[in-house]
């Protein structure tokens, strides 16, 4: 085993998160090593695909168990840039009533933090990534800081084409707002709507942290180093502070990166694994898991499609993945009479390739009926997508499995399910959805399966002190005042919207608190 | 349209392009191409590709000529992080020649018991009716794994690549393929 000489901060994980971490630490003039369990990306050998961009998506071996197992592989990013480099850029923020679920609906928990110590964090994320939108069409729902660095997207017939039958069903669309440059910023070209944003753009133009905050760290003297598996965090006799982590490299060779600061930013499944196989005679339950709750209240989003099959050319093939459109009109309406509870997201808008898009419609089908389909909704085939949100629960959950990876290490179980609230969302907003779909006079709509599960959330949950959480607003451990968790993993509640946007800001929150607080935390 | 001709339109290209090897030599050829050149399947045999082709022309036609098990036999060759199959990502473990190989035994298992020959002997009205039967997880005699729905998704998917997901797949759907890099290297 070799012991790497000591640097202020480890992060585990160059995703969006450990990428931001990397950068304001660099930036701050602190000693950063990102160790990365995938390879090192460069976004120019991106091949325009749906077959290669398989490559962009891993997570190491886990379980996924409960009566809707979460498809945390397809959900994963395997590599520098992590699941960002082949997400859809859409851009909706968690609006200000997500924040206080609890105090508000007594059901769910509560955020230590508002929406209002959030705001300045998301103008802050939109200028660094690049996003393309209309804060004033949105500040009808919410407020929104400053103006989005560069106006909406072009939009299509795919998604305009809904435009009359959202508006007379009480649904008023604004574009969404999406990390994709719809023209020039900051050295990276305007987006030429070639719809191949989610196997890895290979222009530059799809906002991601190998176009950002990581390329940024590297400048400022971050190390990556890719195809590095974390195996533990590591403490000191007494158990309390961690002193670095424990990883083998691409040779399946065992190193241990000595670290003032470890940052564990690998998403919300591998993050609660890693602290629960670091236990030692001081903390037997894991990491920072004294009051057992590490691993626990894991979230996924409920996901919908409604399809609408028309006859004429709706340009489904170009654009972007990103939507064109969302509404967030009734979102605060989180209470519904017998039709569950949670808020719904509508959107709208996306192009279509053929195995993601076209063939996923109707999975029913094959042999000459799917070819015959396949020709018609090549040009005719659109949807409105909608995403419901899950409470958090405490049987919804990460725990270790008896199955070992190839270290000998146990993998990953997670188990998770939708209760009667979730269910009543999902069905409420797949019906709204469906009625729109109607009104806008399609030849054929139809409701796709599900509940899918979008996203991964929850499992580090932050919160007011150890007695309901994790971690506190800034993801420092309440245990261990030098271990940090970074990501979605951090979030009490999940609101129903994609999730990267509100990440970004939260992490910026705790990485720029992290950088002026450096001496005391690391100390 | 007005971006259009700032797009690379790659017609013609030859997208999708594995690395076969061909007289010990590597090259790269399209699945289709290393079915018509008879390139020598590396992991499946003879008998396990045949049955392979005849499970995924029934769920997505054109699928044999498309070449499904030179791309099944390359993908399953190559380490399995590198591999593209649409079950390294929903979680399988490799070697995933594995998950094929359980999946037509247990097809064959649950044909042998039903008509007393395998998949591939049964008449196309049989297939059909045989396919349409597994999607809904409802063969009485099933010897799984992997599950009846699972096989369906996996083998429906990985056809749907060959047949729609190259730039000759989009040409067959009247849509431009509009590739910023085009995918000719090695996969």
């Amino acid at each position: 085993m070799a012991t790497q000489e000591k640097v202020d901060v480890a992060i585990v994980g160059a995703g969006p998160s450990g990428a931001i971490f990397a950068d304001v630490l660099a930036r701050a003039g602190k000693k950063v090593v990102v160790l990365e369990f995938g390879p090192d990306w460069d976004y120019k050998q991106f091949v325009s695909s749906e077959i290669w961009g398989r490559r962009i998506k891993h997570a190491p071996p886990f379980q996924s168990t409960g009566r809707n197992p979460s498809g945390h592989g397809s959900n994963a990013g395997w590599g520098t840039g992590g699941a960002m480099i082949h997400f859809f850029a859409n851009w909706p923020r968690m609006a200000p009533v997500d924040f206080k679920v609890k105090s508000q609906y007594g059901k769910g928990l509560d955020w230590p933090i508002s929406y209002d110590d959030l705001l300045p964090w998301f103008d802050r994320a939109a200028d660094d990534i690049g996003v393309s939108g209309n804060a004033q069409a949105e500040r009808r729902w919410y407020p929104v800081g400053k103006d989005y660095p560069m106006p909406p997207l072009k939009s299509f017939k795919q998604g305009d084409i809904f435009n009359e039958a959202f508006a007379k069903h009480g649904y008023p669309l604004a574009p969404m707002p999406v990390a994709i440059n719809s023209t020039e910023y900051k050295g990276r070209p305007a987006c030429v709507n070639c719809g191949w944003c989610h196997v890895g753009c290979a222009s530059g133009a799809h906002g991601t942290p190998l176009v950002s905050h990581l390329r940024d760290a590297r400048a400022r003297g971050a190390q990556v180093r890719p195809f590095s598996y974390v195996t533990r965090v590591l403490t000191n006799q007494s158990g309390d502070r961690v002193t670095g982590v424990e990883y083998y490299d691409a040779k399946r060779e065992q190193h241990v990166q000595p670290a003032g600061v470890v940052v564990l930013a690998a998403y919300a499944a591998e993050t609660p694994r890693i602290m629960f196989n670091s236990a030692t005679d001081r903390h037997p339950k894991g990491l920072a898991n004294k009051n057992e709750l590490v691993g626990k209240y894991l979230m996924c989003h409920t996901a919908a499609n409604v399809w609408a099959l028309f006859d004429e050319d709706v340009q489904n093939y170009m654009g972007t993945q990103a939507n064109q459109f969302m509404s967030y009109e009734h979102y605060d309406n989180k209470t519904r009479p017998s039709k569950g509870f949670g808020s719904i997201f509508l959107r709208t808008g996306a192009a279509m390739k053929p195995n993601v898009g076209l063939a996923s419609a109707r999975p029913d089908l094959f042999g000459a009926p799917l070819a015959d389909f396949m020709k018609r909704a090549a040009r005719g085939l659109t949807r409105i997508g909608i995403f419901g949100e899950q409470m958090p629960l405490l049987e919804n959950r990460v725990e270790l499995a008896s199955d070992k990876d190839e270290f000998g290490l146990p993998i990953a179980r997670i188990t998770h399910s939708y209760d009667a609230d979730a269910i009543g969302s999902w069905e409420y907003g797949r019906e709204e959805a469906f009625a729109i779909a109607k009104a806008a006079n399609p030849k054929e709509v139809w409701r796709g399966g599900g509940p899918g599960t979008a996203h991964l959330i929850g499992g580090t949950i932050m919160g007011t002190d150890a007695s309901n959480s994790v971690t506190n607003s800034y993801g420092q451990t309440h245990e261990l005042a030098n271990l940090y968790i970074a990501g979605a993993g951090l979030f009490p509640t999940e609101g129903s919207v994609n999730p990267t946007n509100t990440i970004m800001a939260v992490t910026l929150r705790g990485a720029e608190h992290m950088a002026k607080n450096f001496s005391t935390i690391a100390s | 349209m007005d971006n259009i001709g700032r797009r690379t339109f790659v017609r013609g290209a030859t997208a999708g392009a594995l690395a076969f090897t061909v007289g010990g030599v590597e090259v790269l050829l399209l699945p289709s191409e290393a079915r018509a050149q008879k390139v020598p399947l590396k992991i499946l045999s003879a008998d396990e590709a045949l049955r392979l082709e005849a499970v995924s022309e029934t769920l997505v036609p054109g699928a044999r000529d498309a070449g499904i098990a030179h791309f099944i036999d390359q993908q399953c060759s190559v380490p399995p992080h590198e591999a593209l199959l649409g079950i390294r990502i929903n979680n399988a473990r490799p070697p995933f020649v594995n998950f094929y190989r359980a999946a037509l035994n247990a097809i064959d298992t649950a044909c042998q018991a039903q008509h007393g020959k395998p998949f591939a002997q049964l008449t196309a009205q049989e297939q059909t009716a045989f396919i349409g039967t597994m999607r809904v997880g409802k063969h009485p005699d099933w010897k799984g794994p992997p599950p009846q729905g699972a096989i369906y998704g996996a083998f429906r998917a990985d056809a749907v690549d060959v047949v729609y997901g190259t730039v000759e797949g989009f040409e067959k759907l009247g849509v431009p393929y509009m590739a910023l890099v085009a995918p000719k290297a090695r996969w």
